[in-house]
């Protein structure tokens, strides 16, 4: 039985045999001899078939003992490879926010885009016709083409502020003006806004100091309380259907930052579990936007959270961001 | 007649496309006046001469769309051009299911704009002279005497002299006489002449 403990089925096998060997040899008679007498056959054979199935027994049971080990150890190594995949899906899915969020944004860029382009190619035609004209308007031709710049670069300064907007860096974190981040994403964000009816109406406090954070991640945030606020106020009659967004000293240390709208407003029973990883009350709404949103901000060491509005319509996501330890740059 | 010269309306929020689209238009000796919203466009006083309007589709407040509902609604039938940075189909053919001359995207060719704007302008043309020939008639129309209208009525719907009169209790001299004058005050030359002009403005007879 020891031996089928330590050693398995093998070795159990091994010490029956022996053993049995040696019972013949000294219990059983005649004594001293291996020869077995027909009336000790009974016993004999009740002692083997007792010892095979004890030694079974004792080898399976420390089997199924490693086993049990075997499939501990195993869960552990899958439990913390599902927390790195969970993990790096939350960040995907970070990233997948903003690209969403981005794909909305493409047809705004496009528009703003196409405008200066508009211009460009109509005032072009106009300097071909003043220049075509007998006698030439050589004034309106110069006024013409001077638009003609004016409208390109236009479109070039469009085109730059998109690239910064779309920059994917590694987490790094600069001194950031906050009210640019506002402003970038109003400009692109402005005929979504027309498209929904809504106005946005701007409160920056202005020379406010750099934060040091990462662009991006803040660009993130903003853009998905602003959207947030959109759909608020789709899904609601209430007018005028406007979103303020102001930014203000929060006493000497923080920049704090308000997104009001006039929406569906906050139900106090829902309020705590909005920034909850995969709670949402949109139909279309994977609820992960004010999860990252709040650990972005976390990771900032600043704070963010909802309230209602004072006049009791529509509700305010406000955050703050902590001012660099030495001040701004 | 001779009409005024045509103008050309223009609504764009955009400023730049919009004092650009003016330029083209100035450059070809045309006559533009533009507007930032359709508000703007329906408040403005706005002069009495061929026109046609080149429309933005997407406009804060009531969109271009929603600018060319409203004012069939209120009978006013200005040619339509519709320009747009981002149509898609179903837009493209509501506008154009509602009468607009062409859906333009942007950046449009300058041919494209003129020739849509040409159209535009015939077509008011052609509507202006018909309303005034209309206007014309009406005001004739309504010299005639009581007896005379019904005359008038009962002889294009192709009574005999003989016929109206005694549908009227009066006598074929006299239906004679006052048909004479209607003939005189419609400027009519024929029987022929004063169905047609009937046709046109009196609604029991027109098709």
């Amino acid at each position: 039985m020891v031996s089928a403990w330590f050693g398995g089925m093998g070795a159990g096998i091994f010490a029956v045999l022996i053993s049995t060997v040696l019972v013949d040899y000294f219990f059983l008679p005649p004594f001293y001899s291996f020869s077995v007498s027909t009336t000790a056959e009974a016993y004999f054979g009740a002692f083997v078939a007792c010892a095979l199935v004890a030694s079974w027994l004792s080898s399976s049971k420390k089997q199924s003992e490693v086993a049990l080990k075997e499939a501990r150890d195993e869960l552990e190594i899958r439990v913390s490879k599902r927390t790195t995949e969970l993990m790096k899906t939350q960040a995907d899915l970070a990233h997948l926010s903003q690209v969403l969020s981005m794909g909305e944004l493409t047809a705004s860029i496009a528009h703003e885009i196409n405008q200066p382009l508009t211009a460009v190619v109509t005032n072009g035609h106009a300097c071909v016709e003043w220049l075509s004209a007998n006698p030439p308007k050589f004034d309106k031709a110069l006024l013409t083409a001077q638009r003609i710049i004016e409208d390109g670069t236009r479109a070039g300064a469009i085109l730059g502020r998109i690239r910064a907007l779309f920059k994917k860096e590694a987490v790094a974190r600069d001194w950031v003006d906050i009210n640019e981040v506002i402003q970038e994403l109003t400009v692109f964000l402005r005929n979504e806004a027309l498209r929904r009816g809504v106005s946005i109406r701007e409160d920056l406090a202005p020379k406010l100091p750099k934060v040091m954070a990462d662009r991006v991640q803040l660009q993130q945030v903003v853009l998905n309380l602003i959207m947030n606020g959109f759909d608020a106020m789709d899904g609601s009659n209430n007018s005028p259907k406007e979103l303020a967004i102001s930014s203000a000293l929060e006493g000497t240390s923080e920049i704090r930052i308000q997104v009001e709208d006039r929406g569906t407003g906050l139900d106090p029973e829902i309020a705590d579990k909005i920034f909850d990883p995969f709670f949402t009350t949109k139909s279309q709404g994977i609820g992960m936007g004010l999860a990252i949103s709040r650990t972005i901000i976390e990771s900032h060491e600043g704070r963010l959270w909802a309230s209602p509005r004072s006049d009791g319509i529509g509700s305010v996501f406000q955050f703050t961001i902590p001012i660099g330890p030495k001040g701004s740059a | 007649m001779i009409d005024p010269a045509p103008v050309v309306f223009v609504i764009d929020d955009d400023a730049s496309v919009r004092d650009a689209v003016k330029n083209l238009l100035e450059s070809v000796g045309l006559n533009v006046q533009v507007f930032k919203s359709t508000e703007e466009f329906r408040q403005a006083s706005r002069p009495d001469a061929p026109s046609c309007l080149v429309l933005d589709v997407r406009l804060p407040g009531s969109n271009g769309l929603e600018l060319q509902e409203a004012l069939a609604r209120a009978g006013i039938s200005i040619p339509i051009i519709f320009i747009t940075a981002h149509g898609d189909v179903p837009m493209a053919s509501r506008a154009l299911k509602a009468g607009a001359i062409e859906f333009l995207l942007k950046p449009f060719q300058k041919q494209d704009l003129l020739t849509a704007i040409h159209h535009g302008l015939e077509r008011d043309q052609v509507k202006r002279e018909e309303q005034a020939e209309l206007a014309e008639l009406q005001s004739r129309f309504d010299n005639l005497t009581a007896r005379e209208r019904e005359v008038m009525h009962l002889v294009v719907a192709g009574l005999t002299n003989k016929e109206a009169g005694a549908r009227l209790g009066i006598s074929e001299i006299t239906t004679k006489m006052h048909r004479g004058q209607v003939m005189r005050k419609m400027q009519a030359d024929s029987l022929a002449g004063l169905v047609r002009m009937a046709q046109k403005f009196l609604p029991e007879n027109r098709r």
